[in-house]
């Protein structure tokens, strides 16, 4: 697989405000790309310098192939964003929005009423149309808003904590539209999401932390190097589980044991093979990745 | 082409829509409206009668005609800057909302979305001024007083120039805004501003000395002066050809604005046109200028 987006020693700052240092990976063609930090870890910034809004201080960034600084304006042809928060005018329609949208990049007459046909399809809001986008509902807003960014075919879409706030309903139409997409069009997901669930989903995952990248990897190499393997316990006395010398923690009916990796409790297993009767072995969750690299939570983005 | 089109269709639409921004372009003219109504129209009929000769008959229409002028060159001077102002806000809000962080994210040129807001501006004011000034000359027609046809012109030819005036420094203006808060600031400050520094409220001759000599270095006093002169100039000569003397005229003239005076000179109209062209073309650069370093320090 290409590299689709290159980024090599990205620094920005804001006065005395590091927001990114040094920064630098690639995203190869059509992989799913998460990128994960706390408020304020510096995605953002990159994010906006990826997409021309914010003017780098020193690095390249190149997409495509094409250097950013050199044809700004052809790259951004080359991308679909999904920004945080709904960017459309909410006093219009759906149908006047996207027919204001496609036209910046082209797209007008029949071109354009072909591809809204089956974008309404896709993400079904044909009975949206004439309903102006400030009256919508939240999940309703998040496809107009996905239409928009797919309305040009882009080779990139970025997604900007796209499924924050959505119900369970609509985040599963979402991910199973992007994930036909990427099958059908090869298309590149960049996203930055606070729902480890779905970066776990991720062909690749950065961790950003104070603008540096903290880890990078596959989910499985990250748990690999960070998250502990949790082994569970059932029907054991306590005893037998202190004897084994590793932590644990009580739970109702069992213990918890951490390990460090999947051969030290293989190692426990054939140590021990009288209490390993009734037991699971687990690998740690995304969650505990990010905590073990940044010494942070996630969620709500603060420091524990 | 189409980009530009899709985005000047797009703002005029949102100003249409808008009915919070489409009513409060509607404050100042109201504001006048109400005031010819409760006493200014008595007023000047009282000022204006004081000064033609008891021995001539003149007759109602044209007195109406005269105070009717008077508010109508008021009612398009004020309006055609207040609501290029209103209109021009969308560039404010569309970054207050971060709909502008969309369009930008477009390959479409920053250029182009910068003459798109001023192109729109522009539409929508002139439209709704037009649309103005003929609700005026029928209002006169009823009130039975006619402006000639060359007249008229040269008014519709003073709406949009003042409308372009008020599009390029709303533009310039605009664009250091970035908030709600600060849109409501400005919108309120010329709205109810404006009306008294151009004079539509109660004429500049009526200022004093000090306060004349610093309007007279505002570029939008000479609009309101061309638009007076136009809606004003067939009643004065119908009062003369009646019997007024010609230096009651220049009187009433003075007293109303159609003559301004720059350091005691007498501002000529071929003047105020270049003054007021050459300040619209000085904005617009500025507005230009503006638009290139800030893309340089993006």
């Amino acid at each position: 697989m290409e590299d689709i987006i290159k980024i090599d020693h990205l620094y920005k700052s804001f006065g005395s405000v590091k927001a990114v240092q040094d920064l630098s990976f690639c995203v190869k063609e059509g992989e799913l790309f998460a990128f994960l930090g706390i408020n304020g870890a510096g995605k953002s910034t990159t994010i906006n310098m990826i997409c021309g809004q914010l003017a780098k201080d020193s690095g390249t960034i190149v997409i495509d192939g094409v250097n950013l600084e050199q044809h700004t304006e052809k790259v951004k042809g080359e991308l679909g964003v999904v920004f945080q928060n709904s960017v459309l005018d909410g006093v219009l329609t759906v149908y006047d929005n996207l027919k204001c949208r496609a036209a910046l990049y082209g797209l007008t007459g029949k071109a354009f009423e072909q591809r809204l046909q089956t974008l309404a399809q896709i993400l079904d809001f044909q009975d949206l149309m004439k309903r102006t986008v400030g009256k919508l509902s939240g999940g309703q807003r998040r496809r107009i808003d996905i239409a928009r960014a797919l309305l040009h075919r882009p080779k990139i879409l970025i997604l900007d904590e796209p499924t924050t706030g959505l119900d369970p309903q609509t985040r599963r139409l979402l991910w199973n539209v992007i994930s036909d997409l990427r099958k059908n069009e090869n298309m590149t997901v960049f996203l930055t999401t606070h729902y480890m669930e779905e970066a776990a989903e991720a062909d690749h995952i950065v961790i950003l932390d104070s603008g540096k990248i903290a880890a990078e990897g596959t989910p499985l190499a990250l748990k690999n190097s960070y998250a502990a393997d949790y082994i569970t316990l059932y029907h054991v006395e306590e005893a037998a589980v202190q004897a084994m010398g590793v932590p644990y923690e009580p739970m109702r009916e069992a213990y918890r044991l951490s390990v460090p990796n999947t051969e030290k409790a293989t190692e426990l297993i054939l140590k021990y093979p009288h209490v390993f009767r009734d037991y699971e072995i687990v690998k740690g969750n995304m969650d505990d990745i990010f905590l073990t690299v940044t010494g942070k939570n996630l969620t709500g983005g603060t420091e524990r | 082409m189409s980009t530009a089109a899709a985005l000047i269709k797009r703002n005029i639409k949102l100003f249409f829509k808008d009915k919070g921004m489409f009513f409060s372009v509607l404050i100042t003219p109201i504001i006048l409206l109400i005031l010819y109504t409760t006493f200014l129209r008595n007023i000047y009929m009282e000022s204006f009668t004081s000064v033609i000769p008891e021995q001539l008959s003149v007759p109602d229409s044209l007195l109406n005609g005269l105070v009717d002028t008077q508010l109508v060159s008021s009612l398009l001077a004020v309006s055609c800057i207040t609501i290029a102002f209103c209109s021009n806000m969308l560039m404010v809000q569309d970054k207050a909302s971060g709909v502008i962080k969309d369009l930008r994210i477009s390959p479409v040129k920053s250029s182009t979305l910068s003459i798109s807001y001023y192109a729109a501006t522009f539409l929508s004011s002139v439209m709704i001024c037009l649309i103005a000034l003929v609700l005026c000359l029928i209002y006169m027609a009823i009130e039975g007083w006619f402006l000639p046809l060359a007249d008229i012109g040269l008014m519709v030819l003073d709406v949009i120039l003042l409308v372009m005036f008020g599009c390029a420094l709303s533009s310039v203006i605009n664009f250091f805004l970035t908030t709600q808060g600060q849109i409501s600031a400005v919108g309120t400050i010329v709205s109810s501003g404006y009306g008294f520094i151009c004079g539509a409220y109660m004429p500049i001759a009526f200022f004093g000395k000090g306060l004349q000599t610093v309007l007279m270095f505002f570029p939008g006093t000479y609009g309101t002066a061309l638009i007076r002169n136009h809606a004003m100039r067939s009643a004065i000569a119908e009062l003369v050809k009646q019997g007024l003397p010609s230096a009651a005229a220049e009187g009433i003239k003075d007293s109303i604005d159609c003559n301004i005076y720059f350091q005691d000179a007498r501002v000529g109209i071929p003047t105020m046109y270049i003054v007021l062209g050459a300040t619209i073309a000085v904005l617009l650069f500025i507005y230009i200028i503006m638009n290139m370093i800030k893309k340089g320090n993006k």
